[in-house]
């Protein structure tokens, strides 16, 4: 059986950069993930990366305005951490070999973003998460004597011993089918969101909330679960992102009258406001008949506003995006843009050592909750996340290493048990329903119900649902009976993930009666410090799910009321 | 129609067969060739890989010394690979003003200057785009009839497609197979139609280069073709000089004749095998010769 | 405005399917699926998935062409299937029915998922894919030239879906070809200047057998990219910097054919094909020494060389006399190359970083009514020119001196 000190399941950034800083430890690490790495959804990350380098910056400022855009749901001391770290983290990466963008000095240039006091997102191009991610799979090309690697390597479970301590996983091998059992001391959860479980996203099809279901199902607590951002920019159709970039860049958001509307509800920063805010003042223009296109679900994104020049280099991406997904040319006319689903800021509980309750657990990234986005992130802030806390494991995860030896584990029965459950799986008769169709179901319902606005009636209606789904899933048949690349029965066991993440995602917002960040009640549309700010903790019991509060941790800034 | 005629090099080199069958097929088409004699090679591609401003700069005097000839339409060439790298100069000059203006600072030395947007068309296109599938065959009097051509297009006039206005209403990489038809030869589709022939990198790689040659061939004379046409005077080097090494790269023989673009068409406006310098190739077109005496003789 | 909501149309998708457990042969397999026309075709092959058959293998992710998951052929031709309109490609298919196959010159696992390990990513690990950096390490960043990262940026884009690998024609023939995507990638640190070993790595790339000369300007790789990474034109900077800068003598003649055809056009003004096979393996002429590697060559070539000259296809006196252009304009096209080629650095125009000069917008462009104030004095522009050349000036963006040290500092 393979052993590791340090064994990273998830290889974005968050993983990417927590293996590798584990290697620099000393540590034996091995790093899985289910796609090669650098399909990884970090992939998608477009616009920068947040950090006080400017001379005229402080990360004070950074980290106020990413407490304000948190909407004071942030824990303020992991907050500091990750903005006081910000800038040697990014010049570590230039020195690694990312490409960002210059300015005439030959210095990294910064760019505007949403809820930012100054400019202060370093990018290359519009394909920041791109660069990054493919500079760290070259490091780890350039370490792999140190850094073993497992791709295209499905974690079906965690394992634990008898005291409760996280040793190891069951995975398999997706060419081959192979399933085996992985000991290590340490197991760092890098394995992204979960936005599979909303249609439609921004994710990838690879995100369907793996490692936070399987540390729920471990036993981990998840917090903030009800937090998700709903991005102001994607294209109707597809959910497809259009960089916050864009607005960085200058352009403007235009309802069916051409006004720019956001400056009812932000009117000093404009388009620039948080993602919330954005969001939110765009439903309400299609709610109430401002929206654009055939049936007025939209509004309009107006680069065009931007010089040519600039947009055909800062936002290259965009511009083929707007091509060849939407038929658009961004430089020449406005394009339809809705709200969609992007991000989670909620997940597996953790310190600011990505240390989560259970011991011998870490989770880094999206697959974490640290938290440092509360109840809404800030653009340009989860790249940096994924890579303040995926070093921060990936050194505690080596330090913790070399003090204990590898655990004992029992791991024969859990490698039967989840053999025995893909088998089934293969095995179930044709008389319930597709894989495929309890999925699009679920999306559709959490985009309705559990999306901008939102109100108990709703959400309890998806409650209900989900259980229904829950059930059904159960007894949900597929066709592929194959060993190799068996992505048919992969499919069934992230459909288990994405409802319990909905699941909680729901019984959070159910829990939180009152309106902040990305949590909009319409039955509770104000704010309530009083009994509301703080956590919401999602544990899987022996009765199922259950809620417990944690306190939000508060250092230099007192809540006050957010403007824009 | 009256063009500024650029001929490259290797047609008045190693196939003057080239050069003389189109000097004896534009009248038939009534093209007016204006030779630009004082012009100096494209480069192949391979000047802009020592020195892209020098390749550009060359060029932009070839271009220049076009938009001197009184009364020519546009610019026509017969070789792909100088269609190829005359339009990726032409692309770069076009595309910006100020460069432009540099490359013309050293033109000026000879009183010459490019301006944007000269029209220049291989042989090819301007058979179809200019004189018409239809035109051409009206002039047809000599039917390909049941004989089995083989395009093969050459790299640089299919690649990159963009760069050369290949799009939904110029099927350019489809006019080699459209000409055939409309002399009313045979298309005969093959694997290697528009791959490379290996010139490029002969005396790099001779191995790879002449597998591809082979490979191409032999794909050929698997689809039972009688010959194959090529608009590109570097693609039958490798594909006709070169058969005799290529046949035993591959080990089997080809016999596989590669007509120039100007002999097929001069082929089937009436001229004789012996006139278009078919006699002059390595691989002796003895199939398209007696194809060419049956039609007679049936005619006869 | 071209964006819509267009209804769905029927299209048929002829999918290769290939099961390595069963046994059996590759096989087609045929579904009719419904979607509006400008959807993808990875949105149809997932459609006949979700609704026909779960058992259909593509490796995919984010939908938008950025992850490089889902390479494939439609019609023949390589693509990311995501970024494949579903009305293109039944344009381009030869029955109207889209063909989807895995990619090629790389073994299939299953389906349209080929094995990217064991061609791409082991020629991508041959280049060294990794920053050499400039030492000390400064403490804050390299100060490099705007362009130059824009300009890296392009290899950088890469998204490794293996599109150029699948119809590389040199591979076709030489599977130990480094290949397109690798040799993109080699560009994207040599074209660094913090990147320390640019020698180093031209070297390699050049005196491997199946290095960088054995590319054969196909153009394949630059059609297939979506991503516009241009991978031979990066090849041809690699051979520019190569053996311009660094003079660096490959052991496949790549830098003498280079040479030898550049001045053969200097001496001539018209190739002299005659001359160009000795020179570029190494000898002066027909008439001077050879290089002793080239003796066995030009051996092996002569039975062409006889047969031609047997069909009278060339004469001896033919090729044994260049063809040239006439006299004055042979010397003004020797006063360009002197020109050109005496500037201290040589002077590229890079469209990827310059773009095209922006052309009036089309008259009725559907600005939306309403506010459409300038933003003021931000975002800048970010291009400064680039330095001039020294003798007359440069035009401005876009153009990239390059020069071997590259001009990292810190």
């Amino acid at each position: 059986m393979p052993a590791h000190d340090v064994l990273i399941i998830g290889a974005g950034l968050a993983g990417q950069r927590a293996a590798l800083a584990a290697a620099q430890s000393g540590a034996s690490v091995a790093i899985m993930s289910k796609v090669h790495p650098v399909r990884s959804h970090s992939v998608a990350a477009a616009g920068g990366i947040n950090a006080a380098i400017s001379v005229d910056d402080d990360w004070h400022s950074h980290a106020y305005d990413t407490v304000k855009g948190s909407d004071f749901l942030g824990d303020q001391d992991a907050i500091e951490v990750m903005c006081s770290e910000a800038p040697a983290e990014v010049m570590h990466l230039e020195h690694i070999g990312v490409t960002f963008h210059r300015n005439d000095k030959g210095e990294m240039d910064l760019r505007a973003f949403g809820g930012a006091s100054m400019k202060r997102t370093a990018y290359v191009a519009d394909i920041t998460g791109q660069a990054m991610l493919h500079v760290l799979y070259e490091q780890l090309m350039r370490h792999h004597e140190t850094v073993e690697r497992y791709e295209e390597w499905f974690t079906t479970s965690l394992l634990t011993d008898d005291d409760g301590r996280c040793a190891g996983v069951i995975a398999r091998d997706v060419r081959t089918g192979r399933m085996e059992a992985f000991q290590a001391k340490n197991v760092i959860l890098a394995c992204g969101g979960a936005g599979q479980a909303y249609k439609p996203t921004t994710n990838g099809l690879i995100v369907t909330g793996d490692g936070i279901a399987m540390a729920y199902r471990a036993g981990a607590p998840l917090m903030d679960m009800e937090m998700v951002q709903y991005h102001p920019t994607c294209l109707v159709e597809t959910g497809i992102l259009i960089t916050e970039g864009a607005r960085g860049e200058g352009a403007h958001l235009l309802n069916a009258a051409g006004e720019r509307f956001m400056e009812k509800s932000a009117p000093n920063k404009m388009e620039l406001a948080s993602r919330d805010v954005v969001s939110r003042a765009e439903q309400i223009e299609i709610n109430e008949g401002r929206g654009v296109g055939p049936d007025g679900s939209g509004i309009y994104l107006d680069v065009t506003v931007v010089p040519r020049k600039r947009t055909l280099e800062a936002l290259r991406e965009i511009v083929n995006l707007g091509r060849d997904f939407a038929g658009v040319d961004i430089t020449r006319e406005p394009i339809t843009i809705r709200p969609g689903q992007h991000y989670i800021m909620g997940g597996v509980k953790t310190d600011v050592d990505g240390r989560t309750p259970i011991e011998g657990l870490y989770a880094a990234g999206e697959v974490a909750c640290v938290s440092v986005h509360g109840g809404n992130r800030l653009g340009a802030n989860s790249l940096l996340d994924t890579l303040i806390f995926g070093r921060r494991s990936g050194e505690h995860a080596a330090a913790r290493a070399a003090g204990i030896g590898m655990p004992r584990v029992d791991a024969a029965a859990q490698l039967k048990q989840d053999i025995a459950r893909i088998d089934s799986i293969i095995a179930r008769p044709h008389d319930g329903r597709r894989v495929s169709e309890i999925k699009n179901e679920l999306g559709e319902l959490m985009n309705r119900h559990a999306a901008v606005f939102r109100d108990e009636a709703g959400l309890q209606t998806a409650r209900e649902a989900i259980g229904r789904l829950k059930e059904e899933a159960e007894h949900a048949w597929i066709d592929d009976h194959g060993t190799v690349f068996n992505q048919d029965v992969l499919g069934a066991i992230e459909l288990g993930y994405m409802i319990d993440c909905a699941e909680t995602t729901v019984i959070g917002a159910i829990e939180r009666k009152e309106s902040r960040g990305a949590q909009f009640r319409t039955d509770y549309p104000e704010r309530n410090d009083e009994e509301w700010l703080k956590h919401i903790d999602v544990t899987l019991g022996a009765d199922g799910p259950q809620v417990s509060y944690s306190p939000v941790t508060i250092t230099q800034w007192q809540p006050e009321e957010r403007k824009y | 129609m009256k063009v500024a005629y650029w001929p490259g090099c290797v047609s008045r080199g190693f196939t003057p067969e080239l050069h003389g069958s189109m000097a004896k097929v534009a009248p038939l088409l009534d093209i007016e060739l204006v030779e630009l004699d004082r012009a100096c090679c494209t480069g192949a591609g391979v000047i802009a890989e020592h020195n892209q401003e020098l390749a550009d700069t060359l060029n932009a005097r070839t271009f220049a010394l076009a938009q001197q000839v009184e009364g020519a339409a546009m610019m026509m060439n017969i070789c792909s690979t100088c269609q190829g790298a005359q339009s990726e100069c032409q692309e770069r000059l076009d595309a910006n003003a100020e460069y432009r203006a540099h490359v013309n600072t050293t033109l000026a030395a000879e009183g010459l200057s490019y301006e944007k947007g000269l029209t220049n068309k291989n042989f090819l296109w301007l058979l179809v785009e200019e004189i018409g599938l239809e035109k051409l065959r009206s002039l047809v009097r000599r039917p390909l009839t049941n004989l089995r051509v083989g395009p093969f297009y050459g790299c640089y006039i299919v690649r990159p497609r963009e760069r050369l206005g290949i799009d939904q209403e110029h099927p350019r990489d489809q006019y080699l197979d459209q000409v055939i038809d409309a002399l009313g030869g045979t298309v005969i589709e093959y694997a290697g139609m528009r791959k490379c022939c290996g010139f490029p990198i002969i005396t790099m790689n001779k191995d790879a280069s002449l597998k591809q040659a082979g490979r191409h061939l032999g794909d050929a004379v698997d689809a039972d073709a009688d010959c194959l046409v090529t608009p590109c005077p570097l693609c039958h080097l490798n594909l006709d000089l070169q058969q005799p090494l290529a046949e035993r790269l591959v080990g089997r023989e080809l016999d596989m004749p590669v007509l120039h673009l100007p002999q097929l068409v001069g082929l089937a406006l009436g001229l004789e095998p012996k006139e278009l310098g078919m006699n002059r190739h390595v691989v002796r077109p003895t199939s398209v010769i007696d194809w060419s005496t049956s039609v007679v003789g049936a005619a006869g | 405005m071209a964006e819509t909501h267009l209804p769905p149309e029927k299209f048929t998708v002829r999918l290769r399917r290939y099961d390595p457990e069963s046994g059996d042969a590759p096989y087609w397999d045929e579904h009719t699926i419904e979607l509006a026309p400008h959807r993808s075709v990875l949105e149809a092959v997932l459609q006949a998935r979700d609704r026909f058959d779960g058992s259909i293998g593509i490796r995919c992710s984010c939908r938008q062409a950025i992850c490089g998951s889902c390479g494939v052929r439609v019609n023949g031709e390589p693509a990311l299937a995501c970024h494949t309109h579903l009305d293109a490609a039944k344009r381009s298919a030869r029955d109207g029915v889209i063909e989807i196959e895995p990619m090629g010159n790389m073994p299939v696992l299953k389906d349209l998922i080929v094995d990217m390990d064991d061609v791409h990513w082991k020629k991508i690990r041959r280049v060294t894919p990794w920053l050499l950096a400039k030492q000390p390490v400064p403490e804050r960043e390299y100060l490099v030239p705007a362009e130059s990262m824009v300009d890296v940026t392009q290899t950088m884009a890469c998204i490794q879906c293996g599109a150029c690998v699948s119809d590389c024609l040199a591979m076709e023939v030489d599977p130990l070809f480094i290949g397109p995507a690798a040799l993109a990638k080699a560009y994207r640190f040599v074209g660094d200047p913090r990147d320390d070993q640019q020698f180093e790595r031209l070297n390699d790339l050049a005196q491997d057998p199946h290095g960088m000369f054995d590319c054969t300007h196909c153009f394949k790789c630059v059609d297939a990219c979506p991503k516009d990474v241009n991978p031979m034109g990066q090849i041809m900077r690699l051979r520019r910097i190569a053996t311009s800068d660094h003079h660096i003598v490959d052991q496949n003649n790549g830098e003498r054919h280079e040479a030898a055809f550049t001045s053969l056009i200097r001496d001539n003004g018209l190739l002299w094909e005659a001359e160009l096979l000795p020179r570029s393996y190494g000898g002066n002429s027909w008439f001077g020494k050879f290089h002793p590697a080239a003796g066995k060559e030009l051996l092996s070539s002569l039975p062409a060389i006889v047969k031609a000259l047997v069909r009278r296809k060339v004469t001896p006196a033919g090729a044994l006399k260049p063809h040239r252009i006439p006299k004055a304009d042979l010397r003004s096209v020797q006063a360009i190359f002197e020109k050109v080629e005496s500037r201290d650095r040589r002077y590229e125009l890079n469209l990827y970083i310059a773009g095209e000069d922006e052309e009036p917008p089309p008259p009725e462009v559907p600005v939306a009514a309403g506010i459409v104030a300038p933003i003021a004095d931000e975002p800048a522009a970010p291009q400064a020119a680039s330095t001039p050349t020294p003798d007359e000036g440069g035009p401005g963006d876009g153009g990239t001196p390059t020069s071997p040290e590259g001009s990292a500092s810190q």
